[in-house]
């Protein structure tokens, strides 16, 4: 893989806090411009992995590379991060709180002042410029952050949970926001444990747990590897084809239709043919991918 | 470079531009000239003259009496009162009564008034009605026998609050009567004057190189400055205390710390805050200067000697050297708390050691006002944690030689070294571990970890 595409490189990356082993032997990349989506229940090393990328912590073994180079004051001007546990200062106005953000990440006052006019445009809060902490909403402080995160124009945005405390409304928008840096080229590692989210927003996926990883790929491949030939059927008749063991292994049946489960080596196609020719009347036949949540789940619990 | 700057004009502008801090550093100036200046004010400011008839029945004491009561009699013994009260400040409440009384300028008009043929009743109708008609402020009735058992003074007066006016008034009648004694038993005034003249005593130390110096302005100037830097330091220490917590309490650490590096942001917030100290320092040293300068001049203008301690350039500037040096010591003592707890009342806990450390340097600095020579002044002089109070003190009272302040200056910068180490190592890993209060052997880790 060239560098040319590669914003992200963890390689073999291990953390220790004394006995605590938090991350494990992890590997993955990020390539530019996807959206990458970085999965794991709480405490599965998420947060260790975030602050050796940003440079907060480094790794006890293993190396970090972020565009080419080993992580280090400029790379920290590249990256945009929103920690799950954040805030603001309370007491400080809205617009003196973004230009010390703005400074710390080498961006000139002049330029820091006209982006952050576009931004709180950009996010409806312009009129809350000159306001302070205190007097927003937990929404409009949670947007005010996120412009902190965008404001130098990073080329790698680490956003970790970014939606908890936001209001559906504020959700869909922030998603589109998302999607509009996305188009900008800009490379997105998304933290969350919102299967849902992640299935709408991500290219490609890791998924953590207990310092390891479980499973990585494009959201694609690694739905594929999952896929447990499960169809969706509504129909009237032909039950007798769906007791035949070598078609369908399990049948669930909900309230107005059934969930086959098709036998090992068994193909979908014979199955619709053999109920067709059987004379059900069929109104639904899908074949269904396991949601991210169900992999997360049997992931993670081990099933 | 350019973050660190960004931190400390953060920190500066977050301090300064406080409504607190601008009224603090105002309000100081503007609390001293008032102590400064309106008393002078309002003792130049002279009430209605007392119209006063005399009635002498023994036609020995007016003549005196008069003369007790001049103008220029008035202001000298004014001028002596304001002496007396800024040197005896542990008086009994009577005698500062009398003191504050004195330094009212009082006039009295004389108003003459024909007794004679008169009975004492009549003296009184009379001149009662003309009190009562306004036409008078008051009355004096010296008896025809001075020195009867019952002999008795009559003063009656409309201003029933001018218990000065009465005083001055008392204390030049019976002086006016002495003398009158006195002339009786054939001892004349000046005689008098040679028997009972206090002895100068001139109380004076030596400095250094033999000049003399007035104890007294000393001992106050050397608290003065004492008191500055104590209150200065524990006021800033505390700022960064509740600056690092709150970093640490809204997790604007873990952005900070994704920008910059630690040792950057923790110097960049001791330096910003310590220019604060630095500012409001400044503009109070200037303007007691100012104001001291202000009121000598007034003093002096009234006839009254007073001296001030010589304070050079030189000693102004290591003012704000030992400033700096407790700042940074305390400093980045409160920073290391900060970054343990996990809120401010939590840190408030914590800071009673070092606000011990700062009290107990605070009261070195009397010993070292008693005695800047002594054993006890080198060592605390030298100390670090108690070097920024007492040295100062130290240097007002009686500049030690200049060895002394070097290596004092010398070995605090060592301990700021150390200190500040310290503290960032604990800042660096503290400020990310949120929920709960750190321990000291989890501190500990902290420090040696890499």
């Amino acid at each position: 893989m060239s560098e040319n595409n590669t914003t992200l490189r963890v390689a073999n990356v291990s953390k220790h806090y004394g006995e605590f082993t938090a991350v494990n032997d992890l590997s993955f990349d990020v390539k530019a411009g996807r959206v990458f989506g970085f999965l794991g229940p709480n405490g599965a090393g998420k947060t260790t992995t975030i602050r050796m990328i940003v440079g907060i912590t480094a790794p006890d073994e293993g190396a970090i590379e972020l565009f080419g180079e080993t992580v280090s004051n400029e790379s920290q001007n590249r990256i945009g991060y929103l920690p799950e546990e954040r805030g603001l200062y309370k007491k400080m106005k809205v617009q003196d709180q973004l230009r010390y953000f703005a400074a710390l990440k080498n961006v000139s006052q002049a330029e820091a002042d006209r982006r952050i006019d576009f931004w709180l445009e950009r996010m409806k809060l312009a009129e809350w410029k000159t306001k302070k902490t205190t007097d927003l909403s937990k929404g409009m402080s949670q947007k005010i952050q996120f412009i902190s995160t965008v404001l130098h124009n990073p080329d790698l945005l680490i956003l970790d949970e970014p939606f908890s405390g936001l209001d559906p409304v504020n959700v869909e928008f922030l998603i589109e926001v998302v999607a509009e840096l996305k188009a900008q080229h800009k490379t997105i590692i998304f933290s969350t444990h919102l299967m849902e989210t992640a299935e709408r927003l991500c290219d490609d996926i890791i998924l953590i747990n207990k310092s390891r990883k479980v499973v990585g790929g494009t959201l694609r491949e690694v739905k594929g590897s999952f896929s447990k030939n499960l169809i969706a059927l509504r129909c009237v008749g032909g039950s007798a084809i769906l007791e035949d063991k070598s078609l369908v292994a399990k049948t669930i049946t909900h309230a107005d239709e059934i969930e086959i489960e098709l036998a090992e080596n068994a193909d979908a196609q014979v199955l619709l043919k053999r109920l067709i020719e059987n004379g059900a009347s069929i109104s639904k036949f899908e074949q269904i991918e396991p949601s991210l949540n169900d992999i997360f789940i049997e992931k993670i619990t081990g099933n | 470079m350019r973050k660190f700057l960004a931190v400390v004009k953060h920190e500066y502008k977050k301090i300064v531009l406080k409504w607190s801090f601008i009224i603090g550093t105002l309000l100081f100036p503007i609390i001293a000239a008032g102590f400064a200046v309106v008393p002078a004010i309002i003792f130049s400011i002279k009430g209605e003259p007392t119209r006063i008839a005399i009635v002498d029945q023994s036609g020995k004491i007016t003549a005196r009496l008069k003369e007790n009561l001049s103008a220029e009699r008035m202001t000298a013994k004014t001028a002596q009162a304001m002496k007396d009260s800024m040197k005896n400040l542990d008086a009994p409440t009577d005698e500062r009564m009398k003191n504050s009384a004195e330094q009212l300028v009082e006039s009295f008009v004389f108003t003459d008034y024909n007794a004679d043929e008169k009975s004492l009743e009549q003296i009184r109708r009379e001149l009662g009605e003309k009190i009562t008609a306004k036409e008078l402020d008051a009355y004096l009735v010296i008896p025809e026998n001075l020195n009867a058992a019952d002999a008795k003074y009559e003063f009656r007066s409309r201003k029933a609050g001018d218990f000065g006016g009465e005083r001055n008034l008392r204390d030049a009648l019976n002086e006016a009567v002495r003398s009158e004694r006195l002339a009786g038993a054939n001892i004349s005034e000046t005689q008098l004057e040679d028997l009972s003249r206090n002895v100068d005593f001139d109380a004076k130390s030596l400095d250094e190189k033999g000049d003399e110096k007035d104890s007294d302005s000393v001992f106050f100037a050397s608290l003065i400055i004492g008191l500055m830097i104590y209150i200065t330091l524990a006021i800033y220490g505390q700022m960064i205390l509740a600056a690092v917590v709150e970093e640490k309490e809204t997790r604007i650490a873990e952005i900070l710390f994704s920008s910059a590096r630690p040792f950057e942001l923790m110097m960049g917030k001791l330096v910003g805050v310590g220019l604060a100290g630095l500012t409001q320092l400044g503009i109070w040293i200037i303007s007691a200067l100012v104001l001291v300068g202000i009121g000598v001049a007034q003093m002096s203008a009234a006839g009254m000697d007073i001296s001030i301690p010589n304070i050079s350039p030189l000693m102004v500037v290591l003012f704000f050297v030992y400033f700096l040096l407790g700042f940074f010591i305390y400093a980045s003592i409160f920073a290391l708390i900060g970054s343990m707890v996990t809120t401010v009342q939590e840190g408030g806990q914590f800071s009673f050691p070092p606000i011990m450390l700062l009290l107990v340097g605070f009261y070195f600095s009397f010993a070292v006002i008693r005695d800047p020579n002594s054993q006890l002044s080198f060592w605390v002089s030298i100390a670090p944690f108690f070097a920024p109070i007492t040295m100062p003190v130290r240097i007002l009272a009686e500049t030690p030689p200049y060895w002394q302040i070097a290596l004092s200056i010398f070995i605090n910068a060592v301990a700021i070294t150390g200190l500040i180490w310290l503290a960032s190592r604990v800042y660096r890993v503290g400020m990310l571990m949120y929920g709960k209060r750190a321990t000291i052997p989890e501190v500990w880790k902290w420090i040696w970890q890499g």
